[in-house]
């Protein structure tokens, strides 16, 4: 049996570049084709299941971003200040190069509302509103609110609640960026309600403590004093709960005394070094007091 | 519109003492400083559910006084509750210590409900600004504004920005670990 399978193989070895090698020339040419033709099956497949966990593309991250972003401008757009606004984008992207994303577009806003409130979209778009800032007393409490933010952005986690919410075949064949049919564009349009849903109903609050937690490090990295963001907490916290200014932030937040224990418990013993770091409340007040 | 400056200069006189001695509850024990550093020497420890009044604000600290331990110096903000318990105690300060903004924010506010009240629960007042934009219903029922999106780009920094804004706030990049979820 053993010298039959040898004689087989001299067999073929013999004759068959003889016979084949045209065949195979033309054969190794299909099986280019054709693994190419794979490979791009293989890729597309990987990317719907990419998707089907709620990665989507750097692209497509901030196309949703931009559109969410857009929608909270609809609803209080800018404040016409364009040092205040060169300003709070200056102290963002400074705070956003502490993080790992900074292949993000960031942009950074001072919006028309009393509310006080700040919110981020998926990409890197951050919006802060004027009831919120005016509270603020220097610049590294703006790099504290800021870095809450951003840390919902590098944390992913808008994108992770909208995946919770819509079903696992919505992600698998989503195109963001390409929506040219009327499906698609009906896809794109139903997330992007779902996200601007989120801005009222708020982010799971285990993600909001997470924020709190990562903004003080990207503070202290930024060369602020992390413990800013603990002032504007208990600024917030002085603030009568009922008041309509507060509604949103009250109904997506958890309770501001929690967050207050739970920030300050952990960073207890271990930020000391950093509460040295800068707070500029002279060039936050030249900057952005002139209103 | 010359005396516009000085007008302004007055109200921010105004706003400043009815700030500074604003008065609060200690959270927890905390330990008080001389300054408002943790690198000086301790000065004691004050217990939580102290009440004390607050007579300035540096940063991330208060300077705190306390009438039954008589201890005065400086904790860290997060360990003051504010509210109004404590004695009045007249203090002299010439700093406006909560900041520009805050203080002509305070001040409009104050008649209005918008703090807590003294007994340190939810104020019966109601509150007289209009909020503008940005209720539940206005965030889900907006029109996407997509020029105003193009109009925020034009804000945008840059790495070439950075050089200034940094070197002029006094800001390097210091390595610091992520504190993890679970102590």
């Amino acid at each position: 049996m053993k010298s039959l399978i040898q004689i087989l193989l001299v067999l073929s070895l013999g004759f068959a570049p003889a016979f084949t090698i045209p065949a195979l020339a033309f054969d190794l040419d299909d099986l280019n084709k054709e693994l190419k033709k794979a490979k791009k099956k293989a890729d597309k497949e990987l990317r719907k299941i990419d998707k089907a966990r709620g990665k989507l593309t750097t692209a497509e991250e901030i196309e949703i971003g931009a559109n969410l972003i857009s929608g909270l401008l609809g609803a209080a757009p800018l404040v016409g200040d364009p040092v205040l606004q060169h300003y709070v984008n200056d102290v963002g992207y400074w705070i956003a190069r502490q993080s790992k994303r900074n292949d993000l577009p960031w942009q950074f806003g001072v919006i028309q509302s009393d509310g006080i409130n700040a919110f981020a979209a998926p990409g890197g778009y951050i919006v802060i509103t004027m009831g919120l800032f005016s509270l603020l007393e220097n610049e590294a409490q703006l790099a504290g609110v800021l870095a809450h933010e951003i840390s919902h952005v590098v944390r992913k986690h808008h994108l992770k609640a909208l995946h919770k919410t819509m079903k696992r075949d919505f992600w698998s064949d989503l195109p963001v960026q390409a929506a040219n049919s009327e499906k698609d564009k009906k896809k794109l349009r139903k997330l992007i309600n779902s996200g601007v849903q989120l801005y009222a109903t708020g982010l799971d609050r285990k993600y909001e403590y997470d924020a709190d937690l990562r903004a003080v490090v990207l503070a202290a990295r930024a060369g602020y004093d992390p413990y800013a963001l603990l002032d504007v907490l208990t600024t917030i916290d002085s603030i009568n709960p009922d008041s309509e200014e507060l509604a949103v932030l009250m109904n997506t937040h958890p309770p501001t005394n929690e967050r207050l224990d739970k920030l300050a418990d952990k960073m207890d013993g271990r930020m000391d070094k950093y509460a040295s770091g800068q707070t500029n409340p002279r060039r936050f007040r030249q900057l952005a007091g002139g209103r | 519109m010359k005396h516009l400056p000085q007008i302004l200069t007055i109200f921010l006189f105004l706003a400043a003492p009815s700030q500074a001695n604003q008065d609060g509850v200690i959270v927890r024990q905390a330990p008080v400083y001389a300054k408002p550093s943790t690198a000086v020497q301790q000065v004691g420890q004050i217990k939580a559910g102290s009440r004390v009044s607050v007579f300035d604000r540096r940063g991330g600290w208060q300077e705190i006084f306390s009438e039954k331990q008589g201890i005065t110096g400086w904790v860290r903000s997060y360990q003051v509750r504010q509210g109004n318990f404590a004695p009045q105690v007249k203090t002299e300060t010439s700093s406006d210590s909560r900041g520009f903004l805050s203080g002509l924010a305070s001040l409009s506010r104050r008649a209005s409900g918008f703090f807590k009240s003294s007994s340190g629960s939810t104020s019966s007042g109601t509150a007289t600004i209009g909020v503008r934009g940005l209720s539940e219903d206005e965030i889900k029922s907006a029109v996407a504004d997509f020029e105003e999106f193009e109009r925020m780009k034009q804000f945008a920094s840059s790495q070439k920005r950075m050089n200034v804004f940094t070197s002029q706030g006094g800001l390097s990049a210091t390595r610091v670990p992520y504190i993890s979820e679970s102590k």
